[in-house]
C-alpha cells in the first residue's frame, strides 16, 4: 500500500520502532531490540537468576497476601494481628533470605555477588503494596543484621543459626533493632554526632552477664519482636564502649513502652523499649565488647540500600496506581492517559522510578556494601519516591486523598523514608565522610 | 454584634481579633488525643467565629455578613482582609481555616447575585466541581458536554423551577450546611446556571468522604442529584451565571493559596521554636548547619507566596485579570508551601512523622490542598487558555 493511502495513524506506527527496523538491512536489524516487555520484565531479567527467582516470588506474595491486609492494616493498626502474615512469610522463606542456603534462604551464587541484592528486591516488592507490612516484615531482618555482621562465631552459633533454623522450620520468630534513643536521635547515625551524643542506655558489668538501664524509642516491631540487638554504653564510659545486646522480650526488667501514633508505615509498630535492671548474661553480647558503633555504622551500610528499595517500592506502588487511574478515568472522548500532557508526567514519574532502581542496584551491586553508595541510594530513593507520589496525587486530584486509595497511603509511607537510617540529611553527610580523603580533600584538580 | 471593621487600624484589629481566636479557641480542639483535633468541639468553635464576625452568611443580620471572609465588603476591605484572616486560622488549623473559606465563598456568591432570599440562610457551601475537575478546558465561558471537561451536571425547565441531575463530588461544607450554591448547565441554553438548593432537598443525595489525608475538620461530601427540584426564586443568576462562577472560582483558587500559606507558616514557626529548644549531641539543633538550611529554605518558599498571595489579592474583586492570576498563584503557592511544609517536618526528624508534633497533620492538609480543585496540570491548562480568550 502506497504512503499516501494509509491512514495518519497507520503511517504512524508503520514508522514506530521495532516495526520500522524491517527497512533496514539484515545486519542492521540484529541491533535492533524487538524484544515487548515491560519495564519490570526487563529488569528482572538483568539479575543473577537467585535474585530473579525472588523477585518474582516476592510479587506473587506481596500481590496475594500484603495487598488484601493493606488498607485495613492502615486504618486500624493497633487492632491488625501480624501473626498470620508473618507466618506465611516465615513458610515461603522470607524470614531467612538475608543469608544463603544451606543456613538461610537466599541463593548463593546472587549472594556472592551482593549479600543484599535479594533482600533489596523483595522489599521493592513488598513496599509497593504496603510500606506498613513490609516494614512489619523486613525490619526483622535488621534486627538479624547485627549478628551476622559482627563476625563473632560464638555469636552466630549460638544466636543465629538456631534462630534461623526455628524460622525455617516454620516457628515465625521475630528481631528488632535498637539503636534510637529519645535523646539521641541521628546522633547514633554520625560519627561526629555520635561523640556528642546523649545517651542513657547503659550496661554495667555483674556476676556472669550485665545490667542493662535505659530506653530506646521509635523501635520497629519493637512490641512484636521476641528478641532485640539493642546497643547501649558501658558504664561511665562514652559512645566508644558500644556494645550490641541481644536482649528477650522475657527477661525481667524489659518492657514494651508507649507505641508511637504514625504518619504512615502504621502496620508496623513503633515503640518505645523501656530497660529496668535488665541482666542480659554474657553470652548475650553481640560480638566484642566496643564493638558495637563499628557494628552499627556497618548494619545501616547494608540497611540503607534496602531502605531506599522500600522507598522505590512505595513510589512504584503510587505509580501503578495512578496508572490505573488514568486508564479507567475518561476526560471526555479520551481517557486520561491519552493526553499529553498526563503521559509527559508520568513519564517523568517512570523515569525518576528506573533511575531509582539503577542507583540501588548499583549500591548492592558488590559482596560488601559500602558507605557512600548504601547513603546515596537512600538519599536519592526516598526523595524520589516522596516526589513521584506526590505527582501520584496530584494527578489524581481529589481522587488521589482518599483513603481507599491506596497511593494516599503510600505517599504517607514514602515520606518516612527520608526519615529513618539517618535522616537525608546525615545520610548526605555520610557521603562527605565516606569520600573526603579520597574524592573530596586530597585528590589533585 | 461586633463592631464591623472599616478604617485600616480596624481592619487590623479584626486581624488580631482573629489571631486570638485562632490562638485560645480553635487552638483549644488539640487536646493531644485526636490528631485532627477533637471534631465533637468544632460547632462551638465554628459558633464563636460566626459570633466574632469571622464567619460570612448571606444572612444579612450575621456579624460577618460585611466583612467575615469572603463577606459583602469585598470592595471596602479588598481581598487581602479575607486572605489575611485565612492564613491566620490555617496556621493553628487547616481544616477550621476551610470551614470558613467555603463558607464565606458560597456566601460571596450568595450576595454577589443581588438576589434576596425570602427566609433565614446562614450555612452555605460552594458545589462547583464536576467529576472532572473544575469548570475549564473550554468549559468556562459556555458549559458544553462536548468539551473535554464535559460539565454533566443539568437542570431542565419543570413547571416553575428546574430538575436537576448529576454529580457534584468532593463538596467541602460547613457541619450542619442548609444549602449548597450549585453550578450547572442549563438544559437549551449555552450559559451556566447558579442555583440554591437546600441539603434537604427531595432528590439530592449527600455521601460523606469519611476516611481522607488532611483538612479532616470539615466535612467532604458528595452530592448526588436525581431529578431534585429547584424553584424558580432560588435560581442565583439572571441567564447567565458567568459573573457569579468566575467569582467563586477565582476566591477558591485564592482562598486555598492563603490556607496554604497558613499552614506552611504554623509549619515554619514550629520547626524554628523546636530548633531553638532541642538538643543533639549537646548543642542545640539551630546550630547545625542541616537544619538552618531547611528553615531557611522553607521561610524563603514562604516568603514568596505570601507575596504572591498578596498581589493577586490586591487586584481586587472586578479585575479582569483576577481569574487567571488567582491560577497562577494557587499553582504556584502550593509547590512551595508543600516545600517548606516538608522541610520543616524534616527538621523534627522522626518526631515530625509522629502525631504528637502537628507536623505531619501540616503536610497531610497542605498536600490535600494541592490536590483540591484543579490539579497542576489542569491549572496549566487553564493558565493557558484564560490568556487566550479575551472577557
Amino acid at each position: 500500500m502506497k504512503p499516501e493511502e494509509r491512514s495518519l495513524q497507520e503511517r504512524i506506527d508503520a514508522l514506530k520502532m521495532p516495526g520500522a527496523g524491517r527497512n533496514l538491512n539484515l545486519l542492521g536489524r540484529l541491533f535492533v531490540d524487538r524484544g515487548e516487555k515491560t519495564l519490570w520484565e526487563r529488569d528482572t531479567q538483568r539479575l543473577p537468576l537467585g535474585a530473579r527467582r525472588w523477585r518474582r516470588r516476592a510479587q506473587q506474595f506481596a500481590r496475594a497476601h500484603i495487598r488484601p491486609d493493606a488498607l485495613a492494616a492502615d486504618l486500624d493498626p493497633f487492632g491488625y494481628d501480624p501473626r498470620p502474615i508473618l507466618q506465611i512469610a516465615t513458610h515461603m522463606g522470607f524470614q531467612t533470605i538475608m543469608l544463603p542456603f544451606p543456613i538461610g534462604n537466599a541463593s548463593l551464587t546472587a549472594y556472592l555477588q551482593s549479600t543484599v541484592l535479594q533482600l533489596a528486591v523483595v522489599a521493592e516488592e513488598f513496599a509497593a503494596e504496603c510500606g506498613g507490612l513490609a516494614l512489619l516484615l523486613l525490619a526483622h531482618h535488621l534486627g538479624c543484621a547485627p549478628l551476622m555482621l559482627s563476625g563473632h562465631i560464638p555469636t552466630m552459633l549460638r544466636h543465629l543459626l538456631p534462630l534461623y533454623w526455628r524460622i525455617r522450620r516454620g516457628t515465625p520468630e521475630t528481631l528488632a533493632f535498637a539503636i534510637t534513643e529519645p535523646g539521641a536521635g541521628s546522633d547514633v547515625e554520625d560519627t561526629e554526632g555520635a561523640t556528642r551524643a546523649h545517651l542513657v542506655t547503659t550496661a554495667c558489668k555483674t556476676k556472669g552477664g550485665f545490667i542493662l538501664n535505659g530506653r530506646k524509642c521509635f523501635i520497629s516491631d519493637g512490641a512484636i519482636a521476641d528478641k532485640v540487638t539493642l546497643y547501649a554504653k558501658l558504664d561511665g564510659e562514652g559512645i566508644e564502649s558500644w556494645t550490641c545486646f541481644l536482649v528477650e522480650k522475657d527477661m525481667p526488667g524489659f518492657s514494651v513502652g508507649r507505641r508511637e501514633h504514625k504518619l504512615g508505615q502504621r502496620a508496623a509498630d513503633a515503640s518505645e523499649l523501656v530497660l529496668e535492671d535488665v541482666f542480659v548474661p554474657s553470652k548475650n553480647v553481640v560480638g566484642r565488647l566496643r564493638s558495637g558503633w563499628a557494628n552499627n555504622r556497618n548494619v545501616l551500610n547494608y540497611s540503607r540500600p534496602v531502605v531506599g528499595a522500600m522507598a522505590l517500592g512505595h513510589g512504584r506502588g503510587a505509580f501503578e496506581h495512578t496508572l490505573a487511574f488514568c486508564r479507567r478515568t475518561m476526560l471526555g472522548p479520551k481517557r486520561l492517559i491519552d493526553y499529553q500532557d498526563i503521559q509527559l508526567t508520568l513519564s517523568d514519574m517512570l523515569m525518576s522510578l528506573w533511575a531509582a532502581r539503577a542507583m540501588i542496584w548499583h549500591s548492592c551491586g558488590q559482596f560488601r556494601c559500602y558507605q557512600s553508595a548504601s547513603a546515596t541510594a537512600k538519599v536519592v530513593a526516598s526523595d524520589i519516591a516522596f516526589k513521584v507520589c506526590n505527582q501520584a496525587l496530584e494527578l489524581m486530584g481529589d481522587h488521589g486523598y482518599v483513603h481507599d486509595n491506596s497511593a494516599e497511603r503510600l505517599w504517607r509511607d514514602s515520606r518516612l523514608t527520608q526519615i529513618y537510617e539517618g535522616t537525608n540529611q546525615i545520610n548526605r553527610l555520610a557521603l562527605i565522610e565516606h569520600q573526603w580523603e579520597t574524592d573530596l580533600d586530597q585528590i589533585p584538580l | 454584634m461586633s463592631p464591623a471593621p472599616n478604617g485600616t487600624e480596624e481592619l487590623r484589629g479584626f486581624i488580631d481579633v482573629t489571631r486570638t481566636f485562632a490562638a485560645k479557641t480553635v487552638a483549644a480542639i488539640f487536646d493531644g488525643k485526636h490528631p485532627d483535633g477533637d471534631t465533637g468541639k468544632l460547632p462551638a468553635v465554628l459558633d464563636k467565629a460566626f459570633e466574632i464576625g469571622l464567619a460570612a452568611s448571606p444572612d444579612r443580620t450575621q456579624p460577618g455578613y460585611e466583612y467575615g471572609i469572603w463577606g459583602s465588603a469585598l470592595h471596602q476591605a479588598g481581598l487581602e482582609l479575607s486572605a489575611e484572616l485565612l492564613a491566620v486560622l490555617a496556621e493553628v488549623c487547616g481544616g477550621i481555616a476551610m470551614n470558613l473559606h467555603v463558607q464565606g465563598l458560597a456566601s460571596q456568591v450568595v450576595m454577589h447575585s443581588g438576589r434576596v432570599l425570602p427566609g433565614p440562610l446562614i450555612k452555605v457551601a460552594p458545589a462547583i466541581q464536576e467529576e472532572c475537575g473544575l469548570p475549564g478546558y473550554g468549559t468556562l465561558h459556555s458549559p458544553s458536554r462536548d468539551a473535554p471537561a464535559r460539565i454533566l451536571t443539568e437542570a431542565r425547565p419543570a413547571w416553575d423551577g428546574c430538575l436537576v441531575s448529576g454529580t457534584k463530588p468532593f463538596v467541602y461544607a460547613m457541619p450542619g450546611v442548609e444549602a449548597y450554591v450549585l453550578f450547572c448547565r442549563v438544559a437549551g441554553e449555552e450559559n451556566w446556571g447558579c442555583f440554591l438548593i437546600p441539603e434537604s432537598a427531595a432528590g439530592l443525595q449527600v455521601t460523606p468522604v469519611e476516611h481522607r489525608t488532611g483538612l479532616r475538620a470539615c466535612r467532604l461530601a458528595h452530592l448526588t442529584l436525581k431529578d431534585a427540584f429547584i424553584p424558580h426564586a432560588d435560581r442565583l443568576d439572571d441567564g447567565n451565571a458567568l459573573p457569579l462562577l468566575t467569582r467563586a472560582v477565582s476566591l477558591h483558587w485564592l482562598g486555598i493559596a492563603a490556607i496554604a500559606t497558613g499552614i506552611a507558616q504554623g509549619a515554619v514557626r514550629a520547626a524554628r521554636k523546636y530548633a531553638a529548644e532541642r538538643y543533639q549531641g549537646g548543642t542545640l539543633i539551630e546550630n547545625l548547619p542541616a537544619v538552618r538550611m531547611l528553615i531557611a529554605g522553607a521561610e524563603a518558599n514562604l516568603e514568596v507566596s505570601r507575596a504572591l498571595v498578596r498581589q493577586t489579592a490586591a487586584r481586587g474583586p472586578d479585575s479582569p485579570a483576577l481569574l487567571r492570576a488567582c491560577a497562577i498563584a494557587r499553582l504556584a503557592t502550593l509547590e512551595l508551601c508543600a516545600s517548606s511544609v516538608t522541610d520543616a517536618l524534616q527538621v523534627f526528624g522522626g518526631y515530625g512523622y509522629m502525631e504528637d508534633y502537628g507536623m505531619e497533620k501540616r503536610l497531610r492538609d497542605v498536600t490535600v490542598l494541592k490536590s483540591s480543585a484543579g490539579t497542576p496540570n489542569y491549572l496549566k491548562q487553564f493558565i493557558f487558555e484564560v490568556a487566550e480568550v479575551k472577557p
